[in-house]
């Protein structure tokens, strides 16, 4: 391997940040002539941020990128092309109030440039008058491949296109991924599915935390392996002794057993929202602590609006303590004492606003309390900031707070206003250690003093941490369940990515 | 599945025409209103002929080619508030170049109107994408800063033009008569080429891919500072024309019209015309036939015999009427699918 291979791209330290967020702390990618390169990692990895380095839509802080041992430097999108690199986004790069043709045009293309590909993935007798809104999200993609193919690029990147594939429109993908190794060209794989990555990949890079953590030629390798990779050996020793608090006392097994008598206050009944959520059913009980996990866009997104009222099923219903959820807007759901702690904390909270004010917003509902609070409603926000530990001081505006404080006080609104049920969408994501146990022993002194917790979090270490039992879902769906205390991470991500080992 | 997806990707007889209708009719729908109108207003007058004909096309020249300047604006996804302070600023520097020229040295000063209201504009573009500061900011500020010029270019109304340059919009030397062929064909002419420049160019579908999507524009490889920019210089010639139009009418420049009053008829004639405020919908054909409605309105409206200030009522209602059945349609075609 130490043989120098003659490489097509050579990417060498590369880091972005975004604020306090390392997206990239340094990565390396080596891409040779004529191979199929995966690259892999768990969510938050930063496969997608390198991907779009490279495709010049954003600037790197720092690193060089060399394309057949030239120095380039990619200022715009235009460039990269120029160098011989086109890529297929996650998101598909098409304007959705013009038809295909018309985009087509925008791109300097034309209809009997795409057309070969196109009749490879069996979409030879596509209308090219249709408007792209009109047009299946699979089939987008299919055409932002053929789109990208008929640049004939040296580097082609694909980012987790088959996630919105069906099976044989995937194995087209494949076909022309494996033409074009064959062609003396290559191509940038990234996927969820290690299956396919198996089967089609000569090479991988793997990132962790925003480093390339492991060089491999695939051959040989099975997914066990690369699981393995993916998580690295590093251990949660610190992160088990932050929460092996003296208020964590139960072990989870025997509380399991005494929820059971609970009454359940929040059930799904194979519940469906377009093509995004299909069927999903589960009930959540007083007291339990309920963990979602899944890799990302598999429907986690939706399932938690619906569940906070922000949209309504499109079949299937939601019951809360019983009764059918009949929710307009999250105030209906509010008011049923379901309540959200959403991903991004910016929208969650007044970031002018201080600390106190973020946390009686929930009160003010009431038109009675337009001017003032009454006193025992005073009280209750000044027992949410003392539990919270949070430092007023700072909170005359609460944008100034760090993002683990914002994240309280995203909480503690809801301890304020009262609630029956909270739901948690991934609220450790770029939280130091310390407030993540805090935030921890929270959702567990809630849970114990008789509310239902229903989290999502992309940390899988977290979910035998927090939770009594665990959900993973795939492609809309609940694929496995299992106590959270026997969980391991490689369960669970074994589950997360449909392999078969997880429901045998 | 995959039968019922690849269905949908071939297109029936059916399918064909809801999607003409989806695109096109919108704008049929304004001919077919403006048609209508006319029509009914041809029954009100007793003596309607080509002198009422006339007056509408020649007296809403500016009207439409200012409505064209904001549709060709917003569609790239931005506003331009300053379009009216550019007609009065080319209006009045246009009558003080012309006073007592001949036609020819008129034509040569409407070109240089044109193109420096252009260049003038494109800078309002630049100076909006590097400052990033909201086009509603910067145009607003652009339309006191275009009036403020105007009102120093020509402090008092005054100055003139050429007996040819009056003809060409309309009609006649005087800037009176019953004959709209000139201005009807001028912006025909003129609107088509646009049109067919946004519809069918890479250029000009590239105001309609940073209007609709900046995003997936970007990926594409647009240059979407670039297409801002030049949105506002298109803009900005349409405005010149718009304010050449106006001086050819009036035979004079007058710096003390309130160009704020003008931009907001752009508007209107817009939303009329079936442009999304949103950026990257509407047809630059169907907003001939929304300005000319709007210029229309208070004449039809007189004739019935009501008082000027209930026209402006209806005005405003019929304004946040189509509105309300924009989105009644979006809604239905939401729900559909």
């Amino acid at each position: 391997m130490t043989e120098p291979s003659p490489s097509l791209l050579a990417a060498d330290g590369i880091a972005k940040r975004y604020g306090p967020v390392v997206a990239l702390r340094s990565a390396d990618l080596t891409v040779g002539v004529g191979e199929i390169h995966a690259l892999l990692g768990a969510n938050g990895a930063g496969k997608s941020t390198l991907v779009k380095i490279l495709s010049a839509v954003i600037p790197s802080d720092s690193g060089t990128i060399a394309v057949h041992g030239q120095r380039a430097a990619l200022r715009k999108p235009a460039d990269s092309m120029a160098a011989g690199i086109a890529t297929v986004f996650q998101d598909p790069a098409l304007i959705p109030d013009l038809s295909l043709a018309q985009n087509l045009r925008i791109s300097r293309l034309d209809k009997d440039d795409v057309l070969p590909w196109l009749e490879r993935m069996n979409l030879g007798h596509i209308d090219f008058e249709l408007q792209v809104s009109d047009v299946p999200l699979a089939v987008l993609r299919l055409l932002d491949l053929a789109r990208a193919l008929a640049r004939d690029p040296q580097l082609l990147m694909l980012d987790e296109i088959t996630a919105a594939l069906t099976t044989d429109q995937a194995e087209y993908v494949f076909d022309v991924m494996r033409e074009w190794r064959d062609r003396g060209r290559s191509v940038l794989f990234i996927s969820h599915r290690l299956g396919e990555v198996l089967d089609l990949c000569d090479q991988a890079t793997i990132l962790r935390n925003g480093t390339d953590v492991a060089h491999l030629a695939l051959e040989g390798v099975d997914e066990a392996e690369l699981v393995t990779a993916m998580l690295g050996e590093q251990l949660v020793e610190e992160l088990v002794e932050a929460v092996a608090s003296p208020t964590a006392t139960s072990p989870s097994a025997p509380t399991v057993t005494s929820e059971a008598g609970q009454p359940v206050v929040l059930a799904a009944r194979d519940v469906h929202l377009r093509d995004k959520v299909n069927g999903v059913s589960f009930e959540l009980r007083r007291g339990e602590i309920l963990g979602l996990t899944a890799l990302e866009g598999q429907g986690q997104d939706e399932l938690f609006q619906l569940l906070s009222g922000d949209h309504r099923p499109s079949a299937g219903e939601l019951l809360v303590n019983g009764e059918r959820l009949h929710a307009r807007s999250p105030y209906d759901a509010i008011k049923k004492g379901l309540v959200l702690v959403p991903a991004d904390r910016q929208s969650a909270l007044l970031p002018q606003r201080s600390v106190r004010e973020n946390l009686s917003t929930p009160l003010y509902n009431r038109a009675s309390r337009w001017f003032s609070l009454a006193d025992d409603e005073k009280a209750r926000v000044d027992r949410a900031v003392a539990r919270l530990d949070i430092d007023v001081r700072a909170g005359s505006q609460v944008q100034r707070l760090s993002g683990g404080n914002q994240q309280k006080v995203t909480i503690g609104r809801w301890l304020a206003a009262g609630f029956d049920t909270l739901l948690c969408f991934d609220p450790t994501r770029g939280i130091d250690i310390q407030t993540k146990s805090q935030i921890y022993d929270l959702l567990k002194e809630v849970a114990a003093e008789g509310a239902a917790v229903f989290l999502y979090t992309s940390e899988l270490r977290e979910i035998p941490l927090v939770c009594d039992r665990v959900l993973v879902m795939y492609a809309g769906r609940i694929v496995h369940e299992q106590a959270a205390a026997t969980a391991t991470e490689e369960m669970l991500l074994t589950a997360a990515h449909d392999l078969d080992e997880a429901s045998a | 599945m995959t039968a019922v997806s690849q269905r949908a990707l071939v297109t029936g007889t059916q399918a064909v025409w809801r999607r003409w209708l989806r695109r096109h009719g919108w704008t049929f729908g304004v001919w077919l209103l403006f048609l209508g109108l006319v029509a009914y207003y041809s029954t009100l007058i007793p003596s309607f002929g080509s002198f009422q004909v006339a007056s509408i096309v020649n007296n809403g020249t500016p009207i439409v080619f200012l409505a064209v300047a904001q549709a060709v604006i917003v569609i790239a996804g931005g506003i331009d508030l300053g379009v009216g302070g550019l007609l009065v600023l080319t209006s009045v520097t246009a009558a003080r170049l012309m006073e007592g020229q001949s036609f020819e040295v008129t034509l040569v000063i409407a070109v240089f109107v044109l193109f420096a209201a252009a260049l003038l504009n494109a800078g309002i573009g630049w100076i909006i994408t590097v400052s990033n500061v909201p086009d509603i900011v910067i145009t607003l500020g652009s339309l006191y800063v275009f009036q403020g010029i105007a009102l120093s270019v020509l402090p008092n109304p005054g100055g003139g033009t050429s007996e040819g340059f009056r003809w060409m919009f309309t009609g006649s030397v005087r800037g009176i008569g019953s004959n709209p062929w000139p201005a009807a064909v001028m912006i025909t002419i003129v609107v088509l080429v646009a049109a067919w420049w946004m519809g069918k160019t890479r250029s000009g579908l590239s105001l309609y891919a940073v209007g609709s999507d900046a995003t997936a524009a970007y990926l594409s490889g647009i240059r979407a500072a670039r297409v801002k920019i030049i949105s506002y210089a298109v803009g900005g010639g349409f405005a010149a024309l718009a304010g050449l139009a106006n001086t050819a009418i009036a035979g004079r420049g007058n710096a003390t019209t309130f160009g704020g009053n003008l931009t907001l008829n752009s508007v209107a004639a817009i939303v009329l015309g079936g442009v999304a405020l949103t950026g990257g919908i509407g047809s630059l054909i169907a907003v001939i036939p929304a300005g000319l409605i709007l210029f229309f309105l208070s004449p039809i409206l007189t004739a019935m015999g009501v008082d000027p200030s209930g026209a402006q009522i209806i005005q405003g209602v019929l304004i946040v009427l189509v509105m309300m059945v924009t989105g009644l349609i979006e809604w239905r075609r939401q729900r559909r699918s």
